[in-house]
């Protein structure tokens, strides 16, 4: 079975632009994976500031097994997810 | 879109940034704010619209936001005035706020239909149309592609809805009318949503019900940060349901940890305040209930309080006449330190509301939200997970944390009775948000609470819920609940109170 990661940065800047709300949209996808016969773990990490808001770019920023997302939403961090399911269920 | 981070929740916020950044940022002696015709461009930059129809639009109301976020009123928008004007005078430590402190921005407002019953295109203009068969007032017809209501006869029964096959029939209304309990929004000239400031009782439910942002409450940012910026002594005193609002890895001592890397002096917690509160409401319902009062109303949430009294006048002595925790712990920091300021940091609107009341102004400097705090955190660069933690102390109760949550207050007062009068029954109702509020005071009218502790909360599921609020309102209840769990006092009467005010974090 697929275990994906995803790491989303907690820190001041990520949670202001929303990082609370992504972790929950990610947990809110468990139901929908399992109607749809997905079999892929998904795992959640809030990890500390990532650093990436330094340089000037916007948050939130997340790893989807790795891919970083910038300006991270809801619906990219996601369709991410599900893409990688997807993914894990072809191979 | 409440629990949902939406456009709207990110300008909100960028706003906060942009005036605390400049608040700390500013030459103290000579500031002239046309920062702020910069920050406008800055929340929204380039030429082309991201949210409205257009991008000059979008700016004119970035610009009215940071007004309000500067504690300002906002502009006529027939006559000409500069977006800074007041601005130099705002620029100090003293209270600056006024009514109304809820705004509609007038032109930010799409003036969305007032409630009504509306059928949509699912209309297949069925052969059986029980719509028309059930309205009882014969408002419903067979047009020529699809039914018709009437909206002069419609009496918002629902019926017709209920019957169609299709769900070709909806109910519906405006946002924040609808998140309105207190029945306070109507329309101006122009359709718009208009607050009616004699039945607003500052709640805050519609500013985050809005789907287009068209309504912002005033901030007094600035003005803290001035205070904190010239030198004055600010202490916090922090509402119970703040743990779990700033992020996974803030745990309290690391947001505790924040608040005095901003430059404030102490933390205290808010909870102490609540303990002070329970001990007054048990032993006013010992003493009260039944003889003098029919039941008693808990008092820890201003716009229920305020709600009830204007609702129910004749009932009015029946809430209960203690301060409101925040009141109760500014007083004890006032008594014990004059000179110091005194900011409260909660989830509420409505507490800034309380702070401009004539009894509370001398103990309240400022009321901010969290959603604020964060602002405040975010232009300061403020890393709470690099912190180290403020080590805490047990200054709340577990029952007095656990105001943080509908159902809360009530308990902790009921443990309050039961301690000092072992085997009194006290039979509890609870409603939270002013639409239960409403129909648990009509209860009341009619006789059939007597005996009661009733407890109100304005916002859905208690303090966790309020509009100045972060977290999802369910995992927030998780913190709170642990948090509570962490003190080792379990009820007000256990907390021994006298306790020096000593911060949850020495200073």
């Amino acid at each position: 079975m697929a275990n994906i990661i995803v790491e989303v940065c907690s820190g001041t800047h990520c949670v202001m632009l929303g990082a609370m709300n992504i972790i929950d949209s990610v947990h809110s996808l468990d139901e929908i994976r399992h109607d749809m016969d997905q079999c892929c773990e998904v795992e959640v990490r809030a990890v500390p500031c990532m650093g990436l808001c330094k340089g000037g770019a916007q948050g939130p920023f997340v790893r989807v097994d790795g891919l970083l997302i910038k300006g991270g939403e809801s619906d990219s961090v996601m369709a991410a997810i599900m893409d990688r399911c997807a993914q894990s269920q072809d191979t | 879109m409440r629990g949902l981070f939406t456009s709207i929740t990110k300008i909100r916020r960028q706003v906060f940034t942009e005036v605390a950044r400049y608040a700390f940022e500013r030459d103290l002696d000579n500031s002239d704010f046309n920062f702020f015709y910069e920050s406008s461009y800055r929340i929204i930059p380039g030429e082309v619209a991201t949210y409205r129809d257009s991008v000059f639009k979008e700016r004119a109301i970035i610009r009215e936001r940071i007004r309000l976020a500067m504690g300002l009123p906002i502009r006529p928008a027939d006559t000409h005035q500069p977006l800074t004007k007041g601005m130099a005078e705002s620029a100090t430590a003293d209270k600056l706020l006024e009514m109304p402190l809820i705004n509609v921005i007038p032109f930010a407002c799409e003036a969305c239909a007032t409630d009504h019953f509306q059928v949509s295109d699912n209309c297949r203009k069925c052969l059986a149309h029980p719509c028309t068969g059930v309205c009882p007032v014969g408002a419903v017809s067979i047009g020529k592609t699809a039914s018709v209501i009437d909206q002069d006869k419609c009496i918002k029964c629902g019926r017709c809805k209920e019957a169609c096959p299709y769900q070709a029939i909806s109910r519906i209304g405006r946002p924040c009318a609808e998140a309105c309990g207190a029945k306070a929004i109507g329309s101006d000239a122009l359709g718009r949503a208009k607050i009616d400031q004699d039945k607003c009782v500052s709640c805050g439910l519609c500013i985050v019900a809005c789907p287009f942002a068209a309504i912002a409450d005033k901030s007094e940012i600035f003005q803290l940060v001035t205070a904190i910026r010239t030198g004055q002594t600010v202490f916090a005193a922090i509402a119970p349901s703040f743990v779990g609002q700033f992020g996974p890895l803030a745990t309290p001592g690391k947001v505790v940890a924040g608040i005095k890397a901003l430059g404030i002096t102490r933390v205290i917690e808010v909870g102490w305040g609540a303990d002070i509160g329970s001990l007054h409401e048990a032993e006013e319902f010992l003493r009260d209930v039944p003889d003098e009062k029919p039941f008693l109303g808990t008092s820890c949430c201003p716009s229920w309080a305020m709600f009830a009294r204007k609702e129910q006048p004749g009932l009015a002595n029946c809430i209960a006449q203690s301060h409101t925790p925040m009141v109760a712990a500014a007083q004890r920091i006032k008594q014990e330190h004059p000179d110091a300021r005194v900011v409260f940091i909660g989830p509420c609107v409505s507490k800034k509301m309380e702070a401009l009341e004539d009894e509370v102004r001398p103990y309240v400097d400022y009321v901010i939200t969290y959603e604020e705090l964060m602002g405040l955190f975010a232009a300061r660069q403020i890393e709470l997970n690099e912190l180290k933690e403020a080590p805490l102390m047990d200054y709340a109760s577990r029952d007095g944390r656990n105001y943080a949550v509908a159902g809360g207050v009530a308990q902790a007062v009921v443990n309050v009775i039961q301690e000092t009068a072992p085997g009194r029954e006290v039979p509890v109702m609870k409603a939270d948000t002013l639409h239960e509020c409403r129909k648990m005071l009509a209860l009341a009218k009619a006789g059939k609470v007597n005996g009661y502790l009733l407890e109100g909360m304005a916002c859905p599921g208690g303090c966790v819920g309020g509009p100045g609020t972060l977290s999802q309102i369910s995992r927030a209840s998780k913190s709170v609940a642990a948090f509570a769990q962490a003190s080792s006092y379990r009820t007000a009467s256990d907390n021994p109170l006298d306790q020096e005010v000593l911060p949850i974090a020495p200073g």
